[in-house]
């Protein structure tokens, strides 16, 4: 068994070492279109990673009528916690309010001194738990605060939060199908180009079967050899993408790369791909007898 | 190998290697091979003679069953055309060995790797290969040339490369499609001599060729076919020893050549005497 592994893997190579002028117009075919599946990877990730952060950064603002005593606060407090939703609610009061305002106003701060008493009102900052970050959850969690005895005003963003689940469903929609649309086409061309190799050896698929070699011992090679041209190809068009996430900085600056978890998830991807491709062209081949 | 073959015909035989049975093959209307039936022994020597487009290559490639019959059925040891299931056939394909007129070397391999493709298939021992080819190689005559590749050998090294390839895995038969049909006589003589050898070993060999004068004197059984059909089943007078043999086709060349000179010669005698008149 081991021995015929050793044969199938050195008759891939075999060819990769014969035909060194072919392997490597493949692989820079192969590591262009990947390129393209790769940037379109980065866009994604990019823009789900932006998304998350604007998710994390939800927050409800609860504001408390004047002259409610610290009682009442502190029992609302209890009530708003108790919220199934609730992760976190810190009470931030008038002054602390004014404070923070104060701090963000920087130089403009002396308006603030006209001012004879301060209008911001005492509130709490609730934070959701993870899984209830949603337009739905917020809107519920809202209803039930709002009525509260000795609550002003609840604040959350709804419109903005309105807006971005749309946005979120279409960029969702949007990037299955580009993507699917790009996996396609990736694959596509790296059948073709497996098919050039193919198209080479016909001579050498039709004697391994005039010898009676059996269709896995044909085909193995020509998926090793995919995979491995492929495996080039990814890191190539990595190394590419690289370059250009570099380059591209200036422009947008938020540009992050991908983890190296992601970039080993990446290059697993393209083997696949690169041996589904290589099976593809095969497949007429194996028709023969 | 008696439960799996079933012949129409109730000519059974232990040592028949290659059973044919009233085998018609049809493309389109035309019947490349129309009703043929014959049978070859284990260890015997056959030619199939017969113009091109005789069916000679069709036979032989329905023998080692590149393609079916339309009807009809072949039988090569235990496996039977109207039973071979695909998977099959790489198995079939390791007992037969095959030669063709164009060699089918592999040019980005050396001639030791050419012949040995055809055990790492099976997943042999390199040793085992090693020995193998090397004992093949020297019967061929091609030993000192292993290290080459096959575009640096003669026509008739390269076909001896392909003999040695089709042998690696003992095959019962040796299926041979005009193996001297691109060799010069000389080449072409020394195939047929190392067909002959590889015969007296025990391996039966079907050579399939058009040349008629060139094998008819060797005392061998003869099927000659025509328009898809047997036209006769014989075996030719044995004259002499091989080499008288090969004696003979060399001086029934020389004279047929000598011949042929002698009536162009005359024919350009009889136009100049006519233009002088």
């Amino acid at each position: 068994m081991l021995r015929r592994i050793y044969y199938i893997v050195d008759e891939a190579f075999r060819t990769v070492r014969r035909h060194k002028g072919l392997t490597s117009i493949s692989i820079v075919i192969m590591s262009l279109s990947l390129l393209m599946l790769a940037v379109f990877l980065l866009a994604t990730d990019n823009a789900l990673r932006l998304v998350s952060e604007a998710q994390n950064e939800m927050k409800m603002y609860v504001y408390l009528k004047d002259g409610v005593s610290e009682n009442s606060a502190e029992g609302l407090y209890q009530k708003i916690l108790s919220q199934p939703e609730v992760s976190e609610v810190r009470f931030v009061s008038k002054d602390e309010a004014m404070q923070d305002f104060r701090e963000q106003l920087g130089d403009d701060s002396d308006l603030l001194s006209t001012l004879r008493t301060n209008p911001l009102p005492n509130s709490f900052w609730v934070t959701p738990k993870e899984e209830f970050k949603t337009r739905d959850a917020m809107v519920d969690l809202a209803g039930r605060i709002e009525p509260l005895a000795g609550v002003e005003e609840v604040r959350y963003g709804r419109e903005f939060l309105e807006r971005f689940a749309s946005v979120l469903k279409a960029l969702y929609f949007v990037s299955a199908v580009v993507g699917f649309i790009v996996i396609l086409s990736a694959l596509f061309i790296i059948s073709n180009a497996v098919r050039l190799t193919v198209i080479s050896r016909r001579k050498t698929i039709e004697i391994l079967k005039l010898v009676g070699a059996t269709n896995p011992y044909i085909v193995a090679p020509f998926i090793i050899e995919g995979a491995f041209q492929a495996g080039i190809a990814a890191v190539l068009s990595l190394a590419l993408l690289f370059g250009i996430a570099v380059l591209s900085r200036g422009v947008i600056p938020d540009l992050t790369f991908f983890s190296p978890e992601k970039s080993v998830v990446y290059l697993i991807t393209c083997v696949v791909i690169g041996s589904m491709g290589s099976f593809f062209a095969l497949r007429r081949m194996l028709q023969m007898r | 190998m008696t439960e799996l073959t079933e012949p129409i015909e109730p000519q059974k035989d232990d040592r028949t290697v290659i059973g044919v049975y009233h085998l018609t093959r049809a493309y389109g209307d035309r019947n490349a091979l129309d009703d043929v039936s014959f049978s070859i022994g284990n260890g015997e020597f056959v030619f199939m003679v017969g113009p091109s487009g005789a069916g000679k290559s069709t036979l032989l490639r329905m023998i080692y069953m590149d393609e079916y019959p339309t009807s009809g059925q072949v039988v090569v040891g235990p496996f039977v055309s109207t039973r071979m299931r695909r998977r099959d056939i790489p198995y079939l394909r390791r007992r037969v060995g095959i030669v063709f007129q164009d060699y089918k070397l592999l040019d980005d391999r050396t001639v030791f790797d050419n012949v040995s493709i055809g055990m790492r298939i099976t997943g042999a021992s390199p040793y085992a290969i090693k020995r193998r080819v090397a004992t093949l190689l020297n019967d061929v005559g091609l030993y000192h040339k292993r290290t080459q590749m096959p575009s640096s050998l003669s026509g008739g090294e390269q076909q001896r490369v392909a003999i040695a390839r089709a042998l690696v895995n003992h095959p019962s038969i040796l299926l041979a499609d005009e193996p001297t049909g691109n060799l010069d006589p000389d080449s072409a003589e020394d195939i047929l001599r190392l067909l002959f050898r590889i015969n007296s070993a025990g391996t039966a060999v079907l050579m399939a060729t058009h040349d008629h004068s060139f094998v008819k004197n060797f005392g061998q059984r003869i099927l000659h076919l025509r328009d898809g059909k047997v036209l006769e089943d014989h075996r030719t007078g044995l004259v002499g020893n091989l080499s008288d043999r090969l004696e003979t086709v060399r001086l029934e060349r020389e004279r047929q050549r000598r011949v042929e000179q002698e009536i162009k010669r005359q024919r350009a005698d009889a136009l100049s005497t006519r233009k002088s008149e």
